[in-house]
């Protein structure tokens, strides 16, 4: 409409009619919107297609026992429906993930950002990226076969054969590569001047990194941070094979337990059929594990918000 | 004077208080003595055999065209090179009787004593309190930050300005009063040397005024030393002159040179070397 205005107001004598490239330049906009669109209707189509089934969950099962009993077994007879064990199972591999990949990612961000020399960081760093790339059938025949019995055969406590401490190292281990690396990028594109100004007042390197670059990178690191929580939380495999299937409550991390997404594995590889309440159980996990990821997402966009600085 | 250096491997016991020493044109009482400098980026000396010194609590302007080695000098002061991979100092730079490069000194003692504010404001994207209060804290210093602070805003003539908003970011002020800030967040650390990088380059002539008078200001109780590419700056402030031009060797290869140095009246009243004239008439070429 925009254009129309102006050929109103100011009609050209020649020369400014439209050209053929504009044309071209339309078709392009036309792509771009279309892909854009695409993208957001596969949100969407995702959503609708969790909704219908959830709502169908809950006409059976009330949301109290829900969200309260500590008894799950939604494919046993008779079944329970208390979400809060595969709640806590998600909680206890995600923490124990985020606690092994924030400080070593961090970690191995602040060296490649602030220590390393170029050279060391053109190997590292693609390095660190192949590891993103092992795939996690590996890592958690690796958390089963390798991690846990070297715990079992070290620790004072009683491990279990499966357990969600093993599964929530390993799953550490995966996302370090996704803190350290985005993290890094964030630290990397900080103004040199910023370093030079902290320098000249009499910083350590260390204290360049931890109190200058670190906090100008802040919302880039939250970024990777949740973006690493996101992957740990949605972590299957690994979970799968190294935490077990049995749906525990515990806190206990030495202990067998079951979480959201190997849940969703589990009862998706089995044979409930379409429309049964074991079938719509699948989906109102799913439900639930995209609201609580949404919810940190929107919690950590304040935090960032909040506490951000802004160079330029 | 010379009780005021502490050894730069350990913090100094001495504040600097009382009057500028009257100016005496013919002694130079020195604070830095440098000898022989020469800095090596890789293999390219790009700065040749300096001799020069830096008269205590005076301000020595560093002068000439682009690319001549001036900044690459003044960041030997404070060994802001050792960050630069590559970088090679070899000579002398006597602060007082320690050498600046010698063993036993500690980089980051030589940089709290000697401070640097640079062409582009750089403040931390941080409040305008905190951005002041860095130095301080990272150097450990306890008590009160707010007297601290406030002191230092003051000597950067900066305080009535921002007083009302200490805490807000420091990017909302202008490039002048940023540059302002830069300065009194050097003086907060209390260094005894300021080396200032063409620091009004980035502002306009009102800004520029003002962080002359205060230089001249900051000159009865610091001692300066001033890279600038504006002549009349040069003029106006500076105690003393240094004048540097790039030479071409034997092999062809470029390397910034000192090509005089004296009283800043002298260089621009009568120059003893044909280039130091023709420069700053302006037929440089
Ligand atoms: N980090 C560096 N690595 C390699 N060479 C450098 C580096 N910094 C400066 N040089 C070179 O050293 C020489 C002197 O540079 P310097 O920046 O000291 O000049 P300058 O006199 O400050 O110039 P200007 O007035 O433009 O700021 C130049 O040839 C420059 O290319
Ligand atoms: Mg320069």
């Amino acid at each position: 409409m925009g254009m129309a205005d102006v050929s109103e107001i100011a009609p050209a004598p020649q020369a400014l009619g439209r050209s053929r490239r504009r044309h071209g330049e339309s078709v392009v906009k036309a792509v771009l919107l279309t892909a854009a669109l695409l993208s957001v209707a596969t949100t969407v189509g995702i959503v609708a297609a969790l909704l219908e089934p959830t709502v169908g969950f809950f006409t059976h099962v009330g949301i109290v026992e829900f969200f309260t009993s500590t008894d799950w077994g939604p494919l046993f007879k008779p079944p329970s429906f208390g979400v809060i064990p595969v709640v806590t199972g998600t909680l206890i591999t995600t923490v124990i993930a985020i606690a092994v990949a924030v400080p070593l990612g961090l970690a191995a961000a602040v060296y490649l950002s602030e220590y390393a020399s170029a050279r060391i960081r053109r190997v590292i760093k693609p390095t660190l990226e192949v590891l993103a790339g092992i795939p996690t059938v590996a890592l958690g025949f690796f958390a089963l076969t390798l991690v846990t019995p070297v715990m079992r055969d070290w620790s004072p406590f009683e491990i279990s054969l499966k357990n969600g401490l093993s599964a929530g190292l390993v799953v550490g281990v995966m996302i370090i590569p996704i803190v350290a690396s985005l993290s890094e990028d964030a630290m990397a594109a900080v103004p040199n001047g910023l370093r030079e100004g902290a320098y000249a007042l009499g910083s350590s390197r260390m204290t360049v990194a931890l109190r200058v670059v670190l906090p100008a990178a802040f919302s880039g690191v939250v970024a990777a941070i949740i973006l690493a929580v996101s992957r740990a939380a949605g972590e299957t495999m690994i979970v799968v094979i190294a935490a077990g299937s049995n749906p525990l409550f515990t806190v206990n991390p030495a202990d067998e337990m079951l979480t959201m997404a190997s849940f969703i594995a589990q009862a998706g590889s089995g044979d409930a059929p379409v429309g049964t309440v074991a079938y719509n159980t699948i989906f109102a996990v799913g439900s639930l594990l995209f609201v609580l990821t949404f919810l940190m997402n929107w919690f950590s966009a304040r935090l960032v918000r909040r506490y951000r600085e802004v160079y330029e | 004077m010379n009780t005021m250096a502490g050894s730069l491997s350990s913090p100094p016991k001495t504040a600097f208080d009382g009057p500028k020493a009257p100016r005496d044109p013919a002694s130079l009482d020195p604070v830095f003595t440098v000898s022989g400098l020469s800095v090596f980026y890789g293999d390219y000396e790009a700065v040749r055999g300096v001799d020069l010194n830096i008269g205590h609590r005076e301000i020595t302007a560093l002068i000439g065209p682009s690319g001549c080695g001036k900044s690459t000098v003044l960041r030997c002061f404070n060994r802001m090179n050792d960050l630069i991979a590559g970088a090679r100092v070899s000579g002398k730079i006597l602060y007082y009787d320690e050498d600046v490069y010698g063993d036993h000194v500690d980089p980051i003692e030589v940089r709290r004593r000697i401070g640097m504010v640079f062409q582009k404001p750089n403040p931390f994207p941080k409040s305008i309190f905190d951005n002041v209060a860095y130095g301080p804290r990272v150097n450990g210093v306890k008590g009160d930050l707010g007297s601290v602070v406030e002191e230092a805003l003051v000597k950067a003539a900066l305080w009535d300005e921002v007083k009302d908003k200490l805490k807000a970011s420091a990017l909302s002020l202008s490039g002048g009063q940023q540059q302002r800030l830069c300065i009194a967040r050097t003086i907060a650390v209390k260094p005894e040397v300021i080396l200032m990088d063409e620091p009004c380059s980035a502002l306009d002539p009102i800004a520029t005024t003002k962080i002359e008078d205060l230089m001249q200001e900051l000159a009865r109780e610091y001692t300066i030393l001033i890279v600038t590419h504006n002549m009349q700056q040069a003029a106006r402030v500076s105690d003393r002159t240094a004048f540097f031009t790039a030479e071409v060797d034997d092999t062809g290869v470029r390397h910034g040179r000192l090509v005089e140095f004296d009283e800043t009246s002298r260089i621009f009243t009568n120059p003893v070397d044909k280039r130091t004239e023709d420069y700053i008439t302006g037929r440089f070429g």
